[in-house]
Protein backbone atom coordinates (compact mmCIF):
# COMPACT_ATOMS: atom_id res chain seq x y z
CA UNK A 1 0.00 0.00 0.00
CA UNK A 2 1.67 3.20 -0.87
CA UNK A 3 0.56 6.75 1.28
CA UNK A 4 -1.99 7.62 -1.29
CA UNK A 5 -4.02 5.36 -0.68
CA UNK A 6 -4.62 6.93 2.66
CA UNK A 7 -6.06 10.16 0.47
CA UNK A 8 -8.62 7.65 -1.63
CA UNK A 9 -11.96 8.63 -0.80
CA UNK A 10 -13.59 6.05 1.12
CA UNK A 11 -17.21 5.45 1.94
CA UNK A 12 -18.55 6.36 5.48
CA UNK A 13 -21.71 5.45 6.89
CA UNK A 14 -23.11 6.67 10.31
CA UNK A 15 -23.66 4.07 12.92
CA UNK A 16 -27.31 4.39 12.21
CA UNK A 17 -27.06 3.43 8.82
CA UNK A 18 -24.98 0.46 9.90
CA UNK A 19 -27.45 -0.53 11.70
CA UNK A 20 -30.67 -0.52 9.56
CA UNK A 21 -28.42 -2.49 7.07
CA UNK A 22 -27.40 -5.51 9.01
CA UNK A 23 -31.39 -5.77 10.17
CA UNK A 24 -32.11 -5.76 6.59
CA UNK A 25 -29.51 -8.20 5.89
CA UNK A 26 -28.46 -11.82 6.81
CA UNK A 27 -25.04 -12.83 8.16
CA UNK A 28 -23.86 -14.32 4.44
CA UNK A 29 -24.59 -10.94 2.51
CA UNK A 30 -21.95 -8.94 4.23
CA UNK A 31 -18.59 -8.73 6.13
CA UNK A 32 -17.96 -7.22 9.00
CA UNK A 33 -15.18 -6.10 10.40
CA UNK A 34 -13.63 -5.14 13.08
CA UNK A 35 -9.94 -3.85 12.89
CA UNK A 36 -9.05 -2.63 16.25
CA UNK A 37 -6.79 -4.82 18.45
CA UNK A 38 -7.92 -8.03 19.98
CA UNK A 39 -8.00 -5.92 23.64
CA UNK A 40 -10.40 -3.39 22.64
CA UNK A 41 -12.35 -6.07 20.64
CA UNK A 42 -12.70 -8.17 23.95
CA UNK A 43 -14.44 -4.49 25.54
CA UNK A 44 -17.04 -4.85 22.96
CA UNK A 45 -17.83 -5.67 19.18
CA UNK A 46 -20.35 -5.32 17.13
CA UNK A 47 -22.69 -8.74 17.35
CA UNK A 48 -21.41 -11.21 14.95
CA UNK A 49 -18.20 -8.79 13.68
CA UNK A 50 -15.08 -10.64 12.72
CA UNK A 51 -12.07 -9.58 14.65
CA UNK A 52 -9.33 -8.83 12.09
CA UNK A 53 -6.44 -5.78 13.28
CA UNK A 54 -5.67 -3.11 10.99
CA UNK A 55 -1.75 -4.30 10.85
CA UNK A 56 -3.03 -8.21 9.85
CA UNK A 57 -5.72 -7.15 7.30
CA UNK A 58 -3.60 -7.13 4.33
CA UNK A 59 -2.47 -10.73 4.97
CA UNK A 60 -5.68 -12.32 5.67
CA UNK A 61 -8.07 -11.13 3.19
CA UNK A 62 -8.45 -14.31 1.90
CA UNK A 63 -11.04 -14.26 4.83
CA UNK A 64 -13.23 -12.06 3.54
CA UNK A 65 -15.63 -12.14 0.52
CA UNK A 66 -14.59 -9.17 -1.75
CA UNK A 67 -17.85 -9.38 -3.71
CA UNK A 68 -20.08 -8.50 -0.56
CA UNK A 69 -20.62 -5.22 0.55
CA UNK A 70 -17.79 -4.81 4.14
CA UNK A 71 -18.15 -2.84 6.29
CA UNK A 72 -15.24 -2.05 8.50
CA UNK A 73 -15.08 -0.05 12.21
CA UNK B 1 -8.48 6.15 11.47
CA UNK B 2 -7.90 2.65 11.50
CA UNK B 3 -11.02 1.54 9.89
CA UNK B 4 -10.55 4.59 6.98
CA UNK B 5 -6.60 3.03 6.06
CA UNK B 6 -8.63 -0.59 6.40
CA UNK B 7 -10.91 0.58 3.80
CA UNK B 8 -8.81 1.30 1.58
CA UNK B 9 -6.67 -1.42 1.96
CA UNK B 10 -9.79 -3.18 1.21
CA UNK B 11 -11.09 -0.82 -1.74
CA UNK B 12 -7.16 -1.60 -3.16
CA UNK B 13 -7.51 -5.09 -3.36
CA UNK B 14 -10.60 -5.15 -5.46
CA UNK B 15 -13.43 -5.25 -2.95
CA UNK B 16 -16.65 -4.22 -4.50
CA UNK B 17 -18.34 -2.07 -1.95
CA UNK B 18 -16.39 -0.78 1.14
CA UNK B 19 -18.00 1.31 4.20
CA UNK B 20 -16.34 2.51 7.09
CA UNK B 21 -18.44 3.29 10.09
CA UNK B 22 -18.16 6.92 11.19
CA UNK B 23 -17.63 7.35 14.66
CA UNK B 24 -16.16 3.80 15.39
CA UNK B 25 -17.61 1.84 18.20
CA UNK B 26 -18.30 4.85 20.21
CA UNK B 27 -20.93 5.97 17.68
CA UNK B 28 -22.53 2.30 18.01
CA UNK B 29 -25.49 3.24 21.06
CA UNK B 30 -26.38 -0.49 20.77
CA UNK B 31 -25.66 -3.52 22.40
CA UNK B 32 -22.14 -4.52 22.08
CA UNK B 33 -21.01 -8.18 22.47
CA UNK B 34 -18.02 -8.49 24.91
CA UNK B 35 -15.22 -11.03 24.26
CA UNK B 36 -14.16 -13.17 26.99
CA UNK B 37 -10.75 -14.52 26.17
CA UNK B 38 -10.29 -17.94 27.90
CA UNK B 39 -14.12 -18.44 27.08
CA UNK B 40 -14.41 -17.70 23.52
CA UNK B 41 -11.22 -16.92 21.37
CA UNK B 42 -9.53 -20.09 22.87
CA UNK B 43 -12.30 -22.08 21.93
CA UNK B 44 -12.41 -20.68 18.12
CA UNK B 45 -9.14 -21.56 17.02
CA UNK B 46 -9.68 -22.39 13.33
CA UNK B 47 -9.51 -26.36 14.75
CA UNK B 48 -12.44 -26.20 16.83
CA UNK B 49 -14.48 -29.45 15.74
CA UNK B 50 -17.90 -28.59 15.42
CA UNK B 51 -18.32 -31.29 18.19
CA UNK B 52 -16.49 -29.03 20.69
CA UNK B 53 -18.48 -25.93 19.48
CA UNK B 54 -21.93 -27.72 20.40
CA UNK B 55 -20.70 -28.82 23.72
CA UNK B 56 -19.48 -25.54 24.18
CA UNK B 57 -22.83 -23.86 23.56
CA UNK B 58 -24.91 -26.79 25.42
CA UNK B 59 -22.77 -26.27 28.67
CA UNK B 60 -23.80 -22.30 28.23
CA UNK B 61 -27.15 -22.68 27.46
CA UNK B 62 -27.54 -25.13 30.77
CA UNK B 63 -25.77 -22.41 32.76
CA UNK B 64 -27.98 -19.88 31.37
CA UNK B 65 -31.51 -21.84 32.12
CA UNK B 66 -30.23 -22.27 35.69
CA UNK B 67 -29.50 -18.36 36.00
CA UNK B 68 -32.77 -17.59 35.01
CA UNK B 69 -34.76 -20.16 36.90
CA UNK B 70 -33.39 -18.71 39.86
CA UNK B 71 -34.19 -15.25 38.91
CA UNK B 72 -38.06 -16.25 38.16
CA UNK B 73 -37.84 -17.75 42.15
CA UNK B 74 -36.59 -14.68 43.69
CA UNK B 75 -38.03 -11.97 41.99
CA UNK B 76 -41.33 -10.40 42.48
CA UNK B 77 -42.32 -8.66 39.23
CA UNK B 78 -44.92 -10.62 37.68
CA UNK B 79 -44.35 -9.75 33.96
CA UNK B 80 -40.48 -10.20 34.79
CA UNK B 81 -41.05 -13.54 36.14
CA UNK B 82 -43.08 -14.67 33.02
CA UNK B 83 -40.37 -13.36 30.79
CA UNK B 84 -37.73 -15.40 32.33
CA UNK B 85 -39.48 -18.18 32.61
CA UNK B 86 -40.10 -18.15 29.37
CA UNK B 87 -36.44 -17.53 28.88
CA UNK B 88 -35.48 -20.62 30.30
CA UNK B 89 -37.91 -22.52 28.50
CA UNK B 90 -36.25 -21.42 25.15
CA UNK B 91 -32.77 -22.15 26.10
CA UNK B 92 -34.44 -26.06 27.58
CA UNK B 93 -34.59 -26.02 24.07
CA UNK B 94 -31.57 -24.96 22.59
CA UNK B 95 -30.00 -27.79 24.98
CA UNK B 96 -31.94 -30.39 23.15
CA UNK B 97 -31.72 -28.80 20.09
CA UNK B 98 -27.80 -29.10 20.31
CA UNK B 99 -27.95 -32.25 21.87
CA UNK B 100 -29.58 -33.89 18.55
CA UNK B 101 -27.26 -32.05 16.30
CA UNK B 102 -24.03 -33.64 18.55
CA UNK B 103 -25.89 -37.03 17.73
CA UNK B 104 -26.21 -36.11 13.58
CA UNK B 105 -22.68 -34.96 13.20
CA UNK B 106 -20.63 -37.25 15.51
CA UNK B 107 -22.79 -40.17 15.01
CA UNK B 108 -22.83 -41.06 18.97
CA UNK B 109 -25.50 -41.08 20.80
CA UNK B 110 -24.62 -38.65 23.75
CA UNK B 111 -23.67 -39.50 27.23
CA UNK B 112 -23.78 -37.79 30.69
CA UNK B 113 -20.60 -36.81 29.75
CA UNK B 114 -21.28 -35.25 26.70
CA UNK B 115 -20.61 -31.40 26.93
CA UNK B 116 -18.12 -31.60 29.59
CA UNK B 117 -15.34 -34.19 27.85
CA UNK B 118 -15.89 -32.16 24.68
CA UNK B 119 -14.14 -29.40 26.27
CA UNK B 120 -10.17 -29.17 26.65
CA UNK B 121 -10.14 -26.75 29.81
CA UNK B 122 -12.94 -27.76 32.42
CA UNK B 123 -15.03 -24.54 33.35
CA UNK B 124 -14.52 -23.57 37.12
CA UNK B 125 -18.31 -24.37 37.46
CA UNK B 126 -21.19 -23.38 35.37
CA UNK B 127 -20.92 -21.03 32.79
CA UNK B 128 -23.90 -19.42 31.18
CA UNK B 129 -24.25 -17.42 27.48
CA UNK B 130 -21.47 -14.83 28.18
CA UNK B 131 -19.17 -16.81 29.82
CA UNK B 132 -20.39 -15.58 33.05
CA UNK B 133 -20.56 -17.93 35.76
CA UNK B 134 -24.28 -18.11 36.77
CA UNK B 135 -22.76 -18.64 40.77
CA UNK B 136 -21.15 -15.23 40.54
CA UNK B 137 -24.15 -13.61 37.93
CA UNK B 138 -26.56 -15.05 41.14
CA UNK B 139 -24.76 -13.32 43.83
CA UNK B 140 -24.22 -10.11 42.21
CA UNK B 141 -27.92 -10.01 40.98
CA UNK B 142 -28.94 -9.82 44.75
CA UNK B 143 -30.62 -6.89 46.12
CA UNK B 144 -30.10 -5.43 42.48
CA UNK B 145 -33.14 -3.79 40.62
CA UNK B 146 -34.83 -4.87 38.05
CA UNK B 147 -33.20 -2.59 35.74
CA UNK B 148 -29.89 -3.50 36.62
CA UNK B 149 -30.74 -7.53 36.17
CA UNK B 150 -32.26 -6.51 32.46
CA UNK B 151 -28.95 -5.10 31.79
CA UNK B 152 -26.92 -7.94 32.91
CA UNK B 153 -29.65 -10.05 31.12
CA UNK B 154 -28.88 -8.02 28.14
CA UNK B 155 -25.49 -8.54 27.75
CA UNK B 156 -25.39 -12.02 28.32
CA UNK B 157 -27.75 -12.40 25.55
CA UNK B 158 -25.78 -10.24 23.23
CA UNK B 159 -22.95 -12.44 23.78
CA UNK B 160 -24.97 -15.42 23.01
CA UNK B 161 -26.14 -14.20 19.61
CA UNK B 162 -22.61 -12.81 18.87
CA UNK B 163 -21.17 -16.74 19.57
CA UNK B 164 -23.95 -18.44 17.40
CA UNK B 165 -23.09 -15.98 14.65
CA UNK B 166 -20.01 -16.71 14.91
CA UNK B 167 -20.27 -20.74 14.99
CA UNK B 168 -22.26 -20.40 11.86
CA UNK B 169 -19.54 -18.60 10.58
CA UNK B 170 -17.03 -21.30 11.54
CA UNK B 171 -18.72 -24.05 10.88
CA UNK B 172 -18.52 -26.31 7.85
CA UNK B 173 -21.75 -28.83 7.64
CA UNK B 174 -24.84 -27.32 6.28
CA UNK B 175 -27.33 -29.13 8.73
CA UNK B 176 -25.02 -27.19 11.80
CA UNK B 177 -24.63 -24.17 9.79
CA UNK B 178 -28.98 -23.89 9.41
CA UNK B 179 -29.28 -25.17 13.21
CA UNK B 180 -26.83 -21.62 14.94
CA UNK B 181 -28.61 -19.52 12.31
CA UNK B 182 -31.72 -20.70 13.88
CA UNK B 183 -30.16 -20.38 17.57
CA UNK B 184 -28.98 -16.79 16.41
CA UNK B 185 -32.44 -15.79 15.55
CA UNK B 186 -34.19 -16.88 18.42
CA UNK B 187 -31.41 -15.46 21.22
CA UNK B 188 -31.75 -12.35 18.73
CA UNK B 189 -35.39 -12.86 19.80
CA UNK B 190 -35.17 -13.10 22.86
CA UNK B 191 -32.98 -9.89 23.16
CA UNK B 192 -36.09 -8.09 21.38
CA UNK B 193 -37.69 -9.23 24.07
CA UNK B 194 -35.51 -8.57 27.06
CA UNK B 195 -35.07 -4.92 25.25
CA UNK B 196 -38.84 -4.16 25.51
CA UNK B 197 -38.95 -4.81 29.03
CA UNK B 198 -36.15 -2.87 29.74
CA UNK B 199 -36.96 0.28 27.99
CA UNK B 200 -40.88 -0.62 29.94
CA UNK B 201 -38.83 -0.29 33.14
CA UNK B 202 -36.80 3.14 32.55
CA UNK B 203 -39.53 4.28 31.67
CA UNK B 204 -41.51 3.78 35.16
CA UNK B 205 -38.21 5.20 36.49
CA UNK B 206 -38.42 8.35 35.03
Amino acid sequence: MSILDYFKPVSTWAAEKVREFLNEKTQEGYNLVDVRQPEEYEQGHLPGAQLIPVGELPNRLAELDPNKPTIVY
Amino acid sequence: MRSRAAASVLTGAGFQEVHSMEGGIRAWHGLVAEGIPEARMAYFSPATRPEEMIAMAWLLEDGSCKFYESLTETLDEQEAKGLFQNLKRSEENHKTTLWKLFEEISGKTPTHEFPHKMIPTEPRGDVMEGGMLVSEALKWSKGKTLKDILELCLSLETNSYDLYLKMEQKVETNKAKQVFKTLSEEEKNHLDRLTSLFSKTLETKS
